[in-house]
C-alpha cells in the first residue's frame, strides 16, 4: 500500500521520506488484520487475467472484474466510471490520486485495486453529502484554492485525511501534510488559506511564518532540493 | 497576433513552432513587435458606439466572484476530457521512437494486431516515404494501437516490432554551435528537413539587427561588462495531459480534446482527416492546464486516436502518460546571450552588443526578446537557432519573455554595481518615460516602499552564519488584448439568461469571467447567469493564448448582452409608459434613470418577453480592451550557503492588466505565475543524458516542482486601470520573478549566478570558484 504517511499525527514524514521506504511497505502490507490476510491470501494466488475484486467504495460494494495489475485509481476511474480522482503523474508524486483507505492518505496510482479489498476507500466523489460540500471543498471554492482544478480533488482528500488525523494542524504541519501534493497552476497560497480556514486554528495561520519561531536554517532546509539532499531515493 | 515574429524583434517573442496555431496558450503566442518590449500607449479609444462602453458603477465587474464551476471542481463532477467514458470505449497508446534521431526501416505490426483485446492499429510514420520514415527526436510518433482495455493497449504497444537504422544524432547546443555535432538539419528551408541530399547545418543565424551607433556609444561608457547568461530547457507539464477521445457516428466526428483552442481542433481534424469541418464537433468542458502546449491543432495524438476510432468503429479515449508529455509535447526553449555592454558613470546604458542562441529542439526556433524593456539607444544583436534532436518547442506561459528578462536583469544588476547605483534607481535611469502601457518608473517607486527595499543590504550579506538573506526586483510586459470573441445572449421569460461562446477555460476562470461581464450589463447576480462555453456548436471564439481571451470575448459579450438588454428594454417601456432609452439596468431591476422607484424587478420585466426569448449577438469591437501590461515583482531569498538551497520568502507583484473582470481569478492567475516563475528558477530542468539524448527525468520526481513547503509569502497589488479595457493577465506575472529570485540571490552571497535553474549544486560551484 503507497501510504502517503504512516505515523500517528502523519505530519513527520513527507512524501519524499515515505518513497524511500516504499518498496520495503509495499512487501509487508496487509500482514494484520484477517481482512488484509484474504488479501495477501488473493495477491499471492491469481491472474493474469481478470480475477473478482470486491471493493468498499464511499461505502458501497463494488464488485469488479479486473486483472491483478489494475491500480485502485484505474480501477475507479476505467471500471467504475468514479472519474473524480486524476491521474496526473501515475506514479505517486503529484497527488492527484490521493485517495483515503482505511483513514490514510494514499496515492491510489501506486496502490493495487486488489489490496485494497476489506478496506474502506474514500475518493473525492463521495466527499459531499446531500446536506452539501464538505467544509474543505466549501472553503476550497470560497478562497479560489482552485485554478484548472485537476489536482483539486486529491489535494481535497489530503487536505481531509489532513483534518480528520490532527484537527488543529499548525502552518508547518499543513504544508508538511500537502507537500505529497503538486499544483501546476500554483494555488499553494490560497489552497494553505483554504485549510488553514477550516482548521481549529481557524484564520490565525499565515504562510509568513510557524508560531514555534523556527529558525531560518530550518525553512532554508524544506523543498525538493532539500529533499534530495538528505539522499532520497526514489521510483 | 498572426504572424510568426521575428525572433529577433526587441520586445517581440518569437516564432511559433511548425503547426502551431495563431494565437496562443494560457502561455501562448508572444504579442506583436514593440519598441523595446513595452510599447507606447496613450489613453483607450472609446468604442464607436458609446452605448457598450464599459460605464461604472459595475455591480459584477472588478469584484471577487467565485469561480462558478468550483463546486464541480471540488467534488469531482467536473469531467474533463481524460474522465470522459464512452460506452464501448477502447483505450489507445502510442508507440515511439527511443531513439533521438532514427530511420524507420519496417514496422510490423502483426503481433500487436493479434495481442488480446486489440481492436485497431494505425501506422503513423511510412517507412516508404522517404518525408515521412524518419523520426527526429525521443518519443517521436510511429504507430497506434487500440485495446478493450489500457493495460492491453500498453502490451499490444510494447509487441510492435520496429526496425530503425539509428542515424547521428545532436544532443549538445555547444558541439553543434562549435560545428563538432553531426550535420543532421537542413542548412535552409524546414530545419528539420532529412530529405537525403540536402545540405546539412545544425545552426540557422537569423539577422543581425542594428540600432544607433555601437562604436559611439561604448566610447561614452565609463565601464564595460562583458559576460555570457543562459537559461535552460523546461516543459510544460501540464497535470491533465494532451489527448482526445473520440467517437464516430458514420463520417461525422466528436472529440473531446484538451486543448487551448476548441475551433481551431476542429479546423485542424477537418484537414488532417479530409472531412468537412462541418463534420466536426470539439468539446472541452474543462482542461487541465495548457500553458501554451495545447494550441496544436493536429497533434499527432489526437489525429492517431481519430483514425484508431474510425478503424476500430468505436470511441477511443487517448491520453499521454507523463513520460510522453515531457518527450512530445513542446517545451520553453533555451536562451543564452554573449552580452557587452557599456554604461556611463552617471548609469546610462550607452551601448549593448549581443550574440545570443537558443534551441527549440528539432527545428523550431528560440528566439527571445533582447535587451528586454529597458531603453538602449545603440544596440546590435545577432541570434542564431541551434537545432538539437528533442522534442519540439511550443509557446510556454509568456513565451521569450522570462528568457529575455533573467538574461538582461541579471546584467542589469552587474552594470548597476559597476557605477555604483542602487539596482531600482538605476532601472529607472535606464526606462522610457512613463505610459499606461509602460507604468514601471510608478510600479518601481510604489513597490520598492510597500517591499522595504530601503532594507536591503549592498550585495553581499554579511551577517555571521551561512544563512544569508538578499532582495531583487524585476519587471515585465505583455501584449495581451484580444480580437476574436464571439456570443449570443439570451433572456427568456422566467428571467434566465444563457450565453455562449465559443472559447475555452483552461483552468483561468473563463466561464466565470463570462458570467461576470453579462451580469454587470444587466445589473442581476452572477448567479442568475448560465455560461454555455468550451463547444465548437458555440459562437466560435479565439484560441487561448497569449493572453488574449478575457480581451477577446469580454467586449463581444459586452456587446451582445447590452443589445439584449435594448431589447428587453423595449418590451417593458410601454407597460411602464416610457421611453425605451430612459431604462437603465440596476439593482435586479429595469428602471427609469433619474427615477428608479419607476421601474419593475428584472423578474417582472422579463414576464414582458412572452414566448420566443431575446437573443443578441456580439463580436469583437475595438474601443473595450487594449493591448500592453506592466508589472513589476520584488522578491527576497533565504540562501544557505553550506547546502546552496534557496528558500524565497517573499514576493510582492504590481501587475496591471487594464481593467479587472474577475478579480478573484486574475489574483489566481498572478499566484500562479509566481509559482511557475519560481519553479523555472530553482527547480525545474529537461535533463538529457549528453551521448543518449535520452531525458533522464521524465517523471514528477526528478523533475523537480515546488510543493506547499516551498512557496513564499506571496502579495499581489492589481492596479486598476479601468480606462484602458480589459487587456490580459495569464502570462506577464510569470516573467519577472525567476530574475528577482535570481538577484536576490546574488544580493545573499554576493556572487551572480549566470544561470538558471539555481540548483544547490550550482551555488556551491558558484561560491567555491569566488573563493579560489
Amino acid at each position: 500500500m503507497a501510504e502517503k504517511d504512516d505515523k500517528p499525527g502523519g505530519f513527520s514524514v513527507s512524501r519524499r521520506d515515505f518513497l524511500k521506504t516504499a518498496g520495503v511497505v509495499s512487501a509487508v502490507t496487509a500482514a494484520t488484520s484477517p481482512a488484509e490476510a484474504d488479501a495477501q491470501a488473493a495477491v499471492n494466488g491469481v491472474g493474469p487475467g481478470n480475477v473478482p475484486v470486491r471493493l468498499t467504495v464511499n461505502g458501497k460494494r463494488l464488485d469488479l472484474m479486473i486483472e491483478p495489475r489494475t491500480t485502485l485509481l484505474d480501477a475507479l476511474r476505467m471500471r467504475a466510471d468514479l472519474t473524480g480522482n486524476k491521474r496526473g503523474c501515475d506514479r505517486g508524486a503529484c497527488g492527484a490520486c490521493t485517495m483515503i483507505v482505511d483513514g490514510r492518505a494514499v496515492y491510489s496510482c501506486s496502490t493495487l485495486a486488489i489490496e485494497c479489498q476489506g478496506k474502506e476507500v474514500r475518493n473525492v466523489d463521495g466527499l459531499a453529502t446531500a446536506a452539501g460540500l464538505h467544509p474543505v471543498q466549501q472553503a476550497f471554492c470560497d478562497k479560489d484554492a482552485l485554478m484548472c482544478g485537476f489536482c483539486t480533488p486529491g489535494f481535497v482528500m489530503a487536505s481531509v485525511a489532513l483534518l480528520e488525523k490532527n484537527p488543529s494542524p499548525t502552518p508547518e504541519q499543513i504544508r508538511k501534510g500537502l507537500d505529497g501534493n503538486i499544483c501546476r497552476c500554483g494555488t499553494f497560497s490560497r489552497i494553505f488559506e483554504a485549510v488553514s480556514s477550516v482548521s481549529a486554528r481557524g484564520q490565525r495561520a499565515s504562510l509568513e511564518g510557524s508560531p514555534g519561531g523556527a529558525d531560518a536554517r530550518e525553512r532554508v532546509g524544506v523543498g525538493p532540493h532539500a529533499q534530495l539532499n538528505k539522499g532520497v531515493t526514489r521510483g | 497576433m498572426a504572424n510568426p515574429i521575428d525572433p529577433q524583434a526587441p520586445g517581440g517573442g518569437q516564432a511559433p513552432a511548425p503547426q502551431q496555431p495563431q494565437g496562443g496558450g494560457r502561455g501562448g503566442q508572444a504579442p506583436a513587435p514593440q519598441a523595446q518590449g513595452g510599447g507606447r500607449g496613450g489613453p483607450q479609444v472609446p468604442p464607436a458606439d458609446p452605448r457598450y462602453h464599459w460605464a461604472p458603477p459595475h455591480s459584477s465587474i472588478g469584484t471577487h466572484v467565485k469561480r462558478l464551476d468550483g463546486p464541480d471542481k471540488v467534488t469531482g463532477k467536473a469531467r474533463y476530457t481524460f474522465d470522459i467514458n464512452r460506452p464501448g470505449m477502447l483505450y489507445g497508446r502510442i508507440v515511439r521512437s527511443p531513439y533521438p534521431h532514427a530511420r524507420i526501416i519496417s514496422v510490423d505490426l502483426s503481433a500487436a494486431q493479434k495481442a488480446p483485446g486489440v481492436k485497431a492499429t494505425h501506422l503513423w510514420r511510412d517507412p516508404a516515404d522517404a518525408g515521412r520514415s524518419t523520426v527526429m527526436f525521443q518519443g517521436d510518433e510511429i504507430a497506434g494501437v487500440a485495446a478493450d482495455t489500457e493495460e492491453h493497449a500498453i502490451d499490444a504497444a510494447r509487441l510492435v516490432k520496429v526496425e530503425y537504422e539509428v542515424l547521428p544524432a545532436v544532443i549538445q547546443v555547444d558541439q553543434a554551435l562549435a560545428g563538432n555535432a553531426p550535420p543532421v538539419f537542413a542548412a535552409s528551408g524546414p530545419a528539420a528537413d532529412t530529405t537525403p541530399g540536402t545540405p546539412r547545418s545544425n545552426v540557422r543565424q537569423g539577422q543581425t539587427q542594428e540600432t544607433g551607433d555601437i562604436a559611439a556609444g561604448f566610447k561614452q561608457a565609463a565601464f564595460t561588462l562583458e559576460q555570457t547568461y543562459a537559461t535552460h530547457v523546461i516543459t510544460h507539464v501540464c497535470l491533465e495531459s494532451h489527448g482526445a477521445v473520440c467517437e464516430w457516428d458514420g463520417d461525422n466526428l466528436t472529440a473531446w480534446v484538451s486543448t487551448q483552442g476548441v475551433n481551431a481542433t476542429k479546423d485542424g481534424f477537418a484537414q488532417g482527416l479530409k472531412i468537412p469541418a462541418s463534420n466536426v464537433r470539439v468539446i472541452t468542458q474543462y482542461m487541465g492546464g495548457g500553458f501554451g502546449s495545447k494550441l496544436g491543432a493536429q497533434d499527432p495524438q489526437a489525429m492517431i486516436c481519430a483514425h484508431l476510432a474510425k478503424a476500430a468503429k468505436a470511441p477511443v479515449k487517448l491520453m499521454l502518460d507523463r513520460k510522453e508529455e515531457h518527450l512530445a509535447t513542446g517545451n520553453r526553449p533555451s536562451a543564452a546571450a554573449r552580452i557587452k555592454a557599456g554604461v556611463a558613470a552617471d548609469g546610462t546604458i550607452t551601448a549593448f552588443d549581443a550574440e545570443s542562441w537558443g534551441t527549440g529542439g528539432a527545428g523550431a526556433a528560440a528566439g527571445f526578446p533582447l535587451p528586454y524593456i529597458y531603453q538602449i539607444p545603440n544596440r546590435r544583436r545577432a541570434h542564431k537557432d541551434v537545432f538539437i534532436n528533442t522534442g519540439l518547442q511550443r509557446p510556454m506561459r509568456a513565451p521569450g519573455h522570462p528568457q529575455g528578462s533573467f538574461i538582461t536583469e541579471v546584467m542589469m544588476e552587474e552594470l548597476a554595481d559597476l557605477v555604483k547605483m542602487d539596482p531600482v534607481e538605476f532601472r529607472l535611469k535606464n526606462l522610457l518615460p512613463e505610459a499606461p502601457n509602460a507604468m514601471h518608473p510608478t510600479y518601481l517607486r510604489q513597490g520598492a516602499k510597500e517591499f522595504g527595499w530601503d532594507k536591503r543590504h549592498p550585495t553581499g550579506d554579511t551577517t555571521p552564519g551561512p544563512i544569508k538573506t538578499g532582495m531583487g526586483v524585476a519587471i515585465n510586459t505583455w501584449g495581451g488584448g484580444g480580437s476574436q470573441g464571439r456570443a449570443h445572449v439570451e433572456i427568456s421569460s422566467d428571467g434566465t439568461v444563457v450565453v455562449r461562446c465559443g472559447t475555452q477555460d483552461l483552468g483561468t476562470g473563463t466561464r466565470t469571467l463570462v458570467a461576470v461581464v453579462a451580469a454587470d450589463t444587466f445589473g442581476i447576480p452572477v448567479s442568475n447567469i448560465k455560461p454555455e462555453i468550451g463547444d465548437t456548436v458555440y459562437p466560435p471564439s479565439g484560441g487561448s493564448g497569449g493572453s488574449t481571451t478575457a480581451a477577446g470575448i469580454s467586449p463581444a459579450i459586452r456587446i451582445a448582452t447590452v443589445n439584449a438588454l435594448d431589447e428587453l428594454k423595449k418590451k417593458v417601456a410601454p407597460a411602464l409608459g416610457v421611453e425605451a432609452d430612459s431604462l437603465v439596468a440596476a439593482n435586479g431591476r429595469i428602471q427609469v434613470k433619474d427615477s428608479p422607484s419607476k421601474g419593475m424587478s428584472w423578474t417582472e420585466a422579463c414576464k414582458q418577453i412572452g414566448a420566443q426569448p431575446i437573443a443578441a449577438d456580439g463580436a469583437w469591437a475595438p474601443g473595450l480592451s487594449s493591448v500592453t501590461t506592466s508589472g513589476v515583482q520584488f522578491a527576497e531569498v533565504k540562501v544557505d550557503i553550506e547546502t546552496g538551497i534557496v528558500k524565497v520568502v517573499r514576493v510582492l507583484a504590481l501587475q496591471d492588466c487594464g481593467l479587472v473582470i474577475s478579480r478573484l481569478t486574475a489574483e489566481s492567475q498572478v499566484y500562479g505565475g509566481i509559482v511557475g516563475s519560481l519553479n523555472f528558477a530553482l527547480f525545474e530542468d529537461r535533463i538529457l543524458d549528453r551521448n543518449t539524448g535520452q531525458m533522464v527525468n521524465p517523471n514528477m520526481e526528478w523533475y523537480l516542482l515546488a510543493g506547499m513547503s516551498d512557496i513564499p509569502k506571496i502579495d499581489i497589488r492589481l492596479m486598476d486601470q479601468s480606462d484602458r479595457g480589459v487587456v490580459g493577465i495569464g502570462e506577464p506575472p510569470t516573467v519577472p520573478t525567476a530574475a528577482a529570485i535570481a538577484l536576490a540571490v546574488r544580493n545573499a552571497i554576493g556572487v551572480t549566478v549566470r544561470s538558471l535553474p539555481l540548483t544547490p549544486a550550482k551555488i556551491l560551484q558558484t561560491l567555491a570558484q569566488q573563493r579560489a
